[in-house]
């Protein structure tokens, strides 16, 4: 059968028709390939939206966003993480959906983070902050821990998230936020401290 | 405390030793800084006890399963969109899998729905294996036959159960193409009727897309289980190939 309609069809069309068989199954590896790496990621990604935003509805939207994206991408992605990769890519697009709907706080908290590291240094170097114990922020609930994270400064909160929740090593979070791996380190003990610092505060 | 290590240093590698981040070299010291610093081993029980609330406490959560199936047809083709916008490429396309089909008509007969799918090839491989002069590669009844047909061909030869018992006997085995991954396929008899039963690994995420009941007059049922999703078609009546279903399930479980 294929012998007949190639000899019966002229050569550039069927030519062409083969470039284009060509091009469908690259299509279709493309789609599974997209498949097997963004779908088993998919939680991880929404959670991580979910932090960021602050609520389901636009978490949604931006991991919507963020897999288009990553389809467009697939091609780039290195096949080493695929979690890392996917989350690299939500957080660039909750990133983006923050800018245009949370543009203050984006502000605010670059500068924030600056303040904060460097009393941090010198806090530390003075001989530390006072602590609560670790038996008093053992009382926190669920609601009460969701509002401490969701009330954290950006940069600590996505940090915090992605190692305590979603249990990224640091080389993966300073891959996913984009700074080294010490930046890494000392967000995340700020983020601890501040939580820690607020669960007991808050605590009865 | 050596040079290296300021206060604060000292401070964050009690973080990096709780989250495991230490060679034991590092982690040795770390837990003899902590045996003499109170301050050190204060931080280290605050940064365990925060670490198991949010383990234990804090609902994991799933992504919905709304976003779930769209993000999961992303990148399938919208051939509604041909049918409505006819092109050189639909047409090409038509030729390509006509020559591939052998027919045709087939190819107007299953022409995929507004999702191209899994199911589509499942069915177009039954029909191809219905044109060929044997529906399946390896011909046998017999379980022991089968299996180990596959067991040099693909990574994971299939579970196979005899069901002539329950009225459908094995006919035998054969190996399609979803995609472009090679996966197993057993051929079972109901009377005159053939039923093709592949099975393809989960993560290739065929249970996220909607299943059709039928596509062109050929009945699908799928299901998944241990990480395979089972896609079982033929033209005995649907009640029949839900019976089989469930007899395949049930045996050996």
């Amino acid at each position: 059968m294929l012998v007949e309609v190639g000899n019966k069809t002229p050569k550039k069309a069927s030519s062409t028709t083969a470039a284009f068989a060509v091009g469908r199954l690259s299509d279709g590896q493309d789609r599974s390939r997209f498949q097997n790496v963004v779908l088993p990621h998919l939680a991880d990604a929404y959670v991580l939206a979910r932090w960021l935003t602050g609520n389901r509805a636009d978490a949604e939207d931006v991991v919507q966003e963020a897999c288009l994206n990553a389809f467009r991408w697939i091609g780039s992605f290195g096949g080493i993480n695929a979690r890392a990769w996917l989350l690299t890519i939500v957080r660039r697009s909750a990133y983006a959906w923050l800018k245009e709907n949370r543009s203050a706080a984006l502000v605010m908290v670059d500068d924030l983070v600056a303040v904060e590291e460097n009393q941090a240094k010198q806090c530390a170097a003075s001989g530390g902050s006072e602590s609560p114990e670790a038996a008093l922020i053992a009382k926190a609930d669920a609601l009460r821990l969701e509002s401490a994270i969701a009330a954290l400064p950006l940069p600590f909160r996505e940090t915090l998230v992605l190692r305590d929740i979603q249990e990224l090593d640091y080389r993966e979070i300073a891959e996913v936020t984009k700074v080294p791996v010490g930046t890494v380190m000392s967000r995340l003990a700020r983020a601890r401290h501040r939580l820690t610092a607020s669960l007991a505060v808050d605590a009865p | 405390m050596t040079v290296s290590a300021t206060p604060e240093d000292a401070n964050l590698l009690v973080h990096a030793y709780v989250d495991g981040e230490l060679d034991p070299a590092h982690a040795l010291e770390v837990e003899r800084q902590m045996a003499r610093d109170t301050v050190l081993a204060a931080e280290h029980a605050r940064v365990e006890t925060l670490r198991r609330l949010i383990r234990e406490r804090l609902p994991r959560e799933q992504a919905p399963q709304g976003l779930t199936r769209r993000i999961a047809a992303i990148g399938v083709p919208q051939t509604a969109r041909w049918a409505s916008h006819p092109s050189w490429r639909a047409l090409a396309a038509s030729v390509v899998l006509a020559v591939f089909l052998a027919s045709g008509s087939t190819w107007f007969a299953l022409r995929p729905g507004p999702t191209a799918t899994v199911a589509d090839m499942i069915v177009a491989n039954h029909l191809r294996a219905l044109m060929a002069p044997q529906p399946a590669d390896v011909a046998s009844s017999d379980q022991h036959t089968v299996k180990p047909w596959f067991d040099g061909r693909i990574p994971q030869s299939p579970r196979v159960v005899d069901l002539s018992q329950q009225g459908f006997p094995l006919v035998g085995g054969r190996i399609d193409v979803i995609g472009r991954v090679p996966v197993p396929t057993l051929v079972y008899r109901r009377r005159q009727h053939l039923i093709s039963l592949s099975s393809v690994p989960s993560g290739a995420s065929a249970i996220l897309e909607a299943v059709p009941r039928a596509i062109a007059g050929y009945n699908i049922v799928s299901w998944t289980d241990d990480g395979l999703t089972y896609w079982a078609v033929s033209d005995v009546a649907p009640a029949d190939l839900h019976s089989f279903a469930q007899d395949f399930r049930a045996v050996g479980h």
